[in-house]
């Protein structure tokens, strides 16, 4: 596999597109994934269906659909030229966003009503009450499914290929073709995304042990 | 007299085609302690709900200190603040010590700088004699545990009235004794208190009035001793009777 050798600095160039994108989406869409439950499950019926057309939206149709509709409307809408990268941050942040919104919507269901009375009860403003009760036992159940959410979007992001944004499977895909070593290749750009994605995984599972609540780790 | 903490006049909860409370009116004084029992699903959380404005009552008025609570435009949140809750199933905070349980409102609704509230919170939970358990979180502790560190929860804030609904009823027997304990103390100390239960002999011992209530509304009113030797309703009478045999066998 010497071959790869001379391509690492490409490699690494690519690994690091594909890293910054899935951080990026993940964090971005746990934020807004965290506004959107709130304003799905308290904000009323009106939010709560404008809330359900874009999370169907996003997990209803293949991420490379939603990268063209973007890479090739952004540009015209802000009436300004947008490069590839930029379209799959926002694309990406906005699909995970979809998604962590069902889970964390999920954790606040299960922290049951009764945690809103007590919290009302003392005094608490439902706001109050949402930041410093419902999300902080919320977030925590959550970590768990997040770990997932994180394994599916780093490798949903090979699909910036289709929008010429050099990513990790880009690189690959480039090399692959210039050098005729496909296996190697490919097994070599497999075994960088396995190597990451259990890495998260671990610490993922080290901050979900090193804040978890011992009577609030069920049923996840 | 004594100043009138909490009033409801004529307050009715309905749900859909079911009448919850129907038409209750009612007056705990400053340092008075009123019991009210009766069978289950007869309303009396219901009400506990509605005086704590946890629930917004159909009909009716709410008082506390001569505020009414129940007129359009008042801050409840500041209204609840004043009002000590303790709840049947507890419901402590689950991310929470027991320390944080009580000093979550002292810092974000009283605004307490953080050494006043987690002494203010230590202090409480003295009280109900958890200060040693302050930095375990709920699941670590018993029922009976648990429940302390909920009344020391009401009690930090010094509201004006506590309202408890049914706070053994949840318990093991062998737990409830501890609760009960709490509570004797607390009534020695004056506090107002507004509880259900159907603890007898404590009943007996702490209770200014005991307030019997069936089908969502007041049936008859009386100190404990008019009610343990002779009750004026059948309903009472009978209720008194079971209640009476219960706690002989245990």
């Amino acid at each position: 596999m010497e071959f790869l050798l001379k391509y690492l600095a490409d490699i690494l160039q690519g690994f690091i597109v594909t890293v910054e994108m899935t951080l990026f989406g993940v964090f971005t869409g746990l934020a807004l994934g965290t506004l959107l439950a709130i304003g799905d499950l308290y904000g009323g019926r009106i939010v709560s269906a404008i809330i359900s057309v874009y999370t169907e939206f996003f997990r209803g149709s293949p991420i490379i659909v939603q990268l063209f509709l973007f890479y090739y409307t952004v540009p015209s809408l802000l009436n300004t030229w947008v490069d590839g990268f930029t379209v799959g941050l926002i694309v990406f942040a906005l699909n995970s966003a979809a998604y962590q919104k069902g889970y964390i919507k999920g954790a606040m269901a299960v922290i049951s009503e009764d945690q809103m009375m007590a919290a009302l009860s003392v005094g608490l403003s439902r706001v109050k009450a949402i930041f410093y009760v419902i999300l902080p036992q919320a977030l925590r159940i959550v970590i768990p499914a997040w770990s997932n959410e994180f394994c599916s979007l780093t490798k949903s992001t090979s699909a910036l290929l289709v929008i010429a944004v050099k990513d990790l499977t880009s690189v690959g895909n480039m090399i692959a073709s210039r050098s005729w070593r496909y296996v190697e290749t490919f097994l070599f750009i497999a075994i960088i995304y396995l190597l990451w994605v259990t890495a998260v995984a671990k610490i993922a599972d080290k901050v979900y042990e090193r804040v978890k609540i011992p009577g609030i780790e069920l049923s996840v | 007299m004594t100043e009138t903490v909490m009033e409801c006049r004529n307050l009715w909860k309905i749900y859909k085609d079911v009448v919850a409370v129907r038409d209750v009116s009612l007056q705990v004084r400053e340092g008075e302690i009123k019991l009210i029992f009766g069978p289950s699903g007869s309303g009396k959380s219901t009400l506990l709900r509605c005086l704590a404005m946890l629930t917004p009552p159909s009909k009716g008025d709410v008082f506390l200190k001569g505020e009414c609570l129940t007129k359009p435009g008042v801050d409840l949140n500041k209204a609840r603040a004043r009002i000590g809750f303790v709840f049947q199933h507890i419901y402590l905070f689950h991310h929470l010590t027991a320390l944080g349980n009580v000093e979550l409102a002292l810092r974000h609704v009283l605004k307490m700088p953080k050494e006043e509230a987690r002494k203010r919170a230590m202090e409480a939970l003295a009280e109900v004699k958890m200060e040693k358990w302050a930095n375990h979180y709920p699941v670590q502790l018993s029922g009976g545990q648990q429940q302390r560190v909920g009344i020391a929860r009401a009690l930090a804030r010094k509201p004006d009235i506590i309202l408890l609904d049914e706070p053994t009823s949840a318990l093991d027997p062998e737990l409830t004794g501890e609760v009960i304990d709490t509570l004797r103390d607390l009534a020695k100390k004056g506090t107002t208190m507004l509880i259900v239960s159907h603890e007898m002999p404590f009943a007996r011992e702490v209770a200014d009035e005991m307030i019997f209530f069936d089908a969502g509304t007041i049936v008859e009113t009386g100190t404990p001793e008019h009610f343990f030797t002779n009750p004026t309703s059948e309903r009472a009478k009978k209720f008194m009777m079971r209640l009476i045999k219960r706690t002989r066998r245990e």
